[in-house]
């Protein structure tokens, strides 16, 4: 038992996958690491297995290093994206698997293969064989297949990625309720932020060469370390808005106005004033450029009432952030108009896009509205939601 | 837009989509030569000529095993009808079951030992050689003997196998192996020569089929079991041999197809001598029919080989049949 430790592990071959990867997985912690497609996260399993050799750096186990050992001597236990299962062989030989290989006694394996099929409910289909079993059966024989082989450390390879929707959603309630998998290390890839956010103790984002921030599931959603890791998390994604920086008054207040979009779509812009919170880090930026995120989520559309409410002027916010030098109408909060551009229902939630003053903006909406094409609609920002970004590092500059 | 058409009802003129199908519609008479003739030509051309080359001499073979032609009767057209003495003879004859001992000992040593060398190699040259292009190599060269026609393969093993002088008795004898000259063409040693021979051309068929099946054996899976801690012999045991039943069978059964008209070696290498201790029962229909001219003993051999053949193949195609529907393939 202990902890997987990875130590300026290296790998590539015509060109680098992995450089210099370091970070630990304590004993009982649940890793993700979340990146997209052909960033490195299978090598990365595969590399820690054994499957592969590294270029450079080491893994450990508890201490001992295992960088050298052949896969069966390293103690891990892996699900393949592809299952992997043994076509001619029932799904009960298939968990049975690895503990045939270690030639453990017959009825001990049994008992062990009962356990883990009833602990995932595959305990009907034990005779059957992978090609007559569903999907997300085959992938929890698999996983049954890697639990039974209780070993240091458990390698998840986007288990659950390839189903449909609903039975997603069912296995990772499951992975909750698995107590094997919280018993020692376990690394889990996904290029599914969900499946991240929902079943991690921490999150590693992978980018190009390792890991671009290791956090706590909510740390690294509400503060990404860059425009990266902002992009990927969230559904639907983040909106980025590229806005230049400028002092008004004197008395410190710094506002935005978006850059680009403005001018060429003809539309009135969109400026707003920084939260206070921000005002310190940016301020010393002087005139800027730099890289905002929204999450849609803390745009919201203000219902009728509130609108005929809201104090905007003469219909555009760039008026309001000069008026009053915090941009603050209505409510306190900036109002923007904007014009609807697409709607999708989603049943539980709404995805608006609008164009406001020639920047798009996607929101998440009630589901109880509905929004038709060209529809003027008021949208309100929450300053102190919004996230800057470095223009050309992509580096979160406020936190 | 009924000028798009041509000649639409004119109530479609009036804003309506036109008549898409009208010129479908308004073709009644199709044109008889091409949708009649032509394909009943195109079927009914090869067919003709399967008929004249297999049914034909077929029928013809069924009703000349019941009737005493031989040469002189076929020439004078006054054979007659025997029943099922022609079977009778063949049935009773020592040369017969001789062959088939024969046939059942090149069954084994020959089909058998080829199918289990091709599986052992091919094995072996995808698990050991790492490097693509030495593998080529070996295939290349394991795979050129299938290249040469059987009457030079013949001819080489003979002069290979010759006692006095030959090159393998002189290779044997020179890594001191053997005191003296083994006669490879005695009564006990021809029927060795042969299947030697055979072995080395064609055992390349059966690794072709079995390299290639093992290439197409999903990779993920082997690093699976690397990965559950199974050993080679475990892996090969548990994973490759289950996984490869099928294509092993398959060529399994073409050389034991061809095991049932193997005729050429027999004939370049031995005629069936000395003594007949050679021959298979497909020699012996040929000697019989096409160089004694006893056209209805040859018949009989032929339906009883054909007979004999039949009912094995049907087995092995149960069991393949089995086998595949329990891996949900067919």
């Amino acid at each position: 038992m202990g902890e997987l430790r990875v130590e300026g592990l290296c790998k590539g071959w015509d060109f680098p996958v992995l450089d210099r990867l370091d970070f630990t997985v304590a004993e009982g912690e649940f890793f993700v690491v979340v990146g997209p497609s052909g960033i490195g996260k299978t090598t990365l399993l595969r590399l820690i297995a054994g499957l592969e050799r590294p270029d450079a750096g080491r893994v450990l186990v508890g201490g001992r290093d295992i960088t050298g050992l052949p896969p069966y001597r390293r103690n891990v236990a892996m699900t393949f994206e592809s299952y992997a299962l043994y076509p001619h062989l029932s799904v009960f030989e298939n968990i049975a698997s690895p503990l045939r290989a270690r030639k453990i006694a017959r009825a001990e394996i049994g008992a062990a293969v009962r356990q883990a099929a009833a602990m995932l409910r595959i305990d009907e289909l034990l005779e059957r064989r992978p090609g007559e079993i569903s999907g997300g059966q085959k992938q929890r024989t698999a996983l049954a297949r890697t639990l039974v082989a209780r070993p240091e450390v458990y390698l998840l390879d986007e288990p659950i990625s390839h189903l449909d929707a609903r039975i997603r959603h069912e296995l990772r309630q499951q992975f909750h309720g698995l107590e094997e998998l919280r018993r020692v290390a376990t690394l889990y890839v996904t290029h599914d932020y969900a499946e991240a956010l929902s079943l991690a103790d921490r999150i590693g984002v992978m980018g190009a060469g390792g890991l671009v921030q290791v956090g706590a599931a909510r740390d690294i959603f509400e503060r990404p370390a860059s425009l990266f890791v902002a992009q990927h998390l969230g559904q639907p994604s983040i909106n980025v808005v590229e806005a230049e920086l400028h002092q008004t008054g004197g008395d410190g207040a710094v506002h935005w106005a978006a850059t680009g979009a403005a001018g060429a779509a003809g539309g009135k812009g969109l400026t707003l004033p920084v939260a206070d919170a921000h005002r310190a880090a940016l301020s010393n930026l002087g005139t800027a450029t730099v890289m905002l995120g929204i999450r849609p989520q803390f745009v919201s559309v203000l219902g009728n009432a509130e609108s005929a409410a809201a104090r905007t002027g003469d219909g555009s916010c760039t008026d309001v952030a000069a008026r009053d030098g915090r941009g603050t109408a209505g409510g306190g909060l900036p109002v923007i108009d904007a014009t609807v551009e697409l709607y999708e229902p989603l049943g539980a939630t709404g995805v608006l896009i609008a164009d406001a003053g020639g920047v798009p903006l996607t929101a998440t909406t009630d589901p109880d509205r509905t929004f038709h094409y060209g529809e003027r609609v008021k949208l309100r920002l929450r300053p102190e939601t919004v996230l800057y970004f470095d223009a050309r590092s992509g580096a979160n500059l406020v936190d | 837009m009924a000028a798009v058409a041509g000649g639409a009802p004119p109530e479609a003129a009036a804003g309506a989509l036109p008549d898409w199908f009208a010129a479908k519609k308004r073709r009644t008479r199709p044109n008889l030569i091409v949708h009649r003739w032509v394909p009943i030509a195109l079927v009914g051309a090869p067919v003709l000529v399967l008929f004249g080359i297999v049914v034909y001499p077929t029928v013809w073979m069924f009703y000349h095993a019941f009737q005493n032609t031989n040469m002189m009767r076929l020439f004078r057209g006054n054979w007659s009808f025997v029943g099922w003495e022609n079977f009778h003879a063949v049935l009773t004859s020592e040369r017969f079951w001789d062959s088939v001992q024969h046939l059942a000992q090149y069954l084994v040593f020959g089909a058998c030992l080829q199918v289990a060398l091709a599986a052992v190699l091919a094995l072996t040259l995808y698990e050991v050689v790492r490097r693509d292009w030495v593998r080529v190599v070996v295939l290349i060269v394991l795979v050129l003997p299938m290249m040469l026609p059987p009457s030079i393969v013949g001819v080489l093993w003979k002069f290979l196998l010759t006692p006095s002088n030959g090159a393998i008795n002189a290779a044997l004898l020179h890594l001191g192996l053997i005191d003296e000259h083994i006669e490879w063409f005695n009564a006990g040693m021809s029927l060795w020569s042969i299947i030697i021979a055979d072995v080395w051309n064609w055992t390349a068929l059966p690794l072709l089929i079995i390299y290639s099946g093992r290439v197409s054996l999903p990779p993920a899976v082997y690093e699976a079991a690397r990965v559950d801690g199974a050993s080679g012999w475990l892996v090969l045991r548990r994973i490759t041999l289950p996984m490869l039943k099928e294509v092993i069978a398959i060529a399994f059964i073409i050389r034991f197809m061809d095991a049932f008209k193997f005729v050429d070696l027999v004939y370049v290498m031995t005629s069936g001598g000395p003594a007949q201790s050679s021959e298979l029962p497909t020699y012996i229909a040929f000697q019989r029919g096409i160089r004694e001219f006893e056209v209805s003993e040859a018949a009989a051999y032929a339906i009883i080989i054909f007979a004999f053949s039949a009912i094995l193949i049907t087995l092995f195609l149960r069991y393949l049949k089995k086998v595949l529907k329990a891996q949900g393939i067919a």
